[in-house]
């Protein structure tokens, strides 16, 4: 939508606009080193080769979409609008069902053993809350998460440098002080896997059953909420 | 017709659709408010709001890295 005054703006702005420097050459100088990584990994570190091409495919998705995980879960309380929380539930969706392969071949039939399952199954409660809570507060000051953080950082906007320090402070402290938190609240919770209860296809049918009522829940929120607080 | 600058440099989001919503309240209808900012992601957030609102609403980028955004008020 652009009205007529809007144009004449436009124009107006764009006589005045100096001509744009060209970035090509940093741009292929940022790829010439990311291929001399990869060149490095094939022949040192094969396994890293797999992380390091999903990564800058995943950065790449990532900046073209502006897809913010703070945004996610920080538009629809304060406009309304939850477009990006519908994305991270669909993402959601996707990525049970492909972690329903993995682990369903894992597992192969035989008992379930948790420890063995692959993906970040942890132990749940009252820390998680705590945790949560503690890095939502972080995220929504410091204009994004980690991810959002370091893709910000390579397009140019230099604050988020300032919140990066904050993050890598923040990740040594949690490391170190780790055994502690372990030793005094993580110890008596346990892991909770839906399949050990149901069996694995019925966890995932009711996994994705949860997330389609999520995501309906969400498009009505974003239809019927305009006015922002 | 007036027109508003509104200066939103070196702020990541939400504050700059923050300021725009407190700025847009004060304004006329047919005012034209011209946001300046150099954070990609409130390029989207004002552009999304702003639609769902029903005003008029266009950006260009003046220089690397740094974007006006034009809100006409309904």
């Amino acid at each position: 939508m652009s009205s007529k005054k809007i144009e004449e703006l436009k124009k107006r702005r764009q006589i005045e606009i100096r001509k744009k420097k060209d970035q090509k050459t940093y741009a292929l100088l940022v790829l010439a080193l990311w291929m001399i990584l990869l060149l490095t990994f094939i022949y040192t570190d094969y396994q890293y080769t797999s992380v390091w091409i999903i990564g800058l495919l995943i950065g790449i998705t990532l900046q073209r979409t502006r897809f913010c995980f703070t945004a996610g879960f920080r538009d629809p309380v304060l406009v309304g609008s939850t477009s990006i929380l519908k994305a991270i539930i669909l993402g959601l969706i996707i990525s049970t069902i492909g972690f329903a392969f993995i682990q369903y071949f894992a597992i192969g039939g035989k008992e379930i053993v948790i420890a063995n399952v692959p993906g970040n199954i942890y132990p749940v409660g009252i820390h998680t809350a705590v945790g949560a809570v503690i890095f939502g507060i972080g995220m929504v000051i410091a204009g994004g998460c980690v991810s959002g953080t370091v893709m910000r950082i390579g397009e140019g906007f230099i604050l988020q440098i300032v919140v990066m320090v904050g993050i890598i402070i923040g990740t040594i402290l949690g490391a170190s002080s780790f055994k502690f938190w372990d030793l005094n609240v993580i110890k008596d919770t346990k892991e909770i896997y839906l399949p050990s209860f149901v069996g694995l296809p019925l966890a995932t049918i009711l996994q994705i059953i949860a997330l389609v009522g999520l995501y309906i829940l969400a498009d009505w929120y974003h239809k019927k909420n305009n006015i922002m607080l | 017709m007036a027109e508003v600058k509104l200066d939103c440099m070196y702020e990541a989001c939400p504050i700059p659709l923050l300021k725009a919503h407190k700025e847009l309240k004060k304004m006329k209808k047919g005012d034209v408010l011209i946001m300046e900012t150099d954070h990609t992601c409130s390029i989207t957030n004002v552009l999304e709001w702003a639609n769902k609102q029903g005003y008029e609403v266009d950006y260009i980028e003046v220089a690397e890295g740094e974007w006006e955004i034009y809100i006409e008020k309904e």
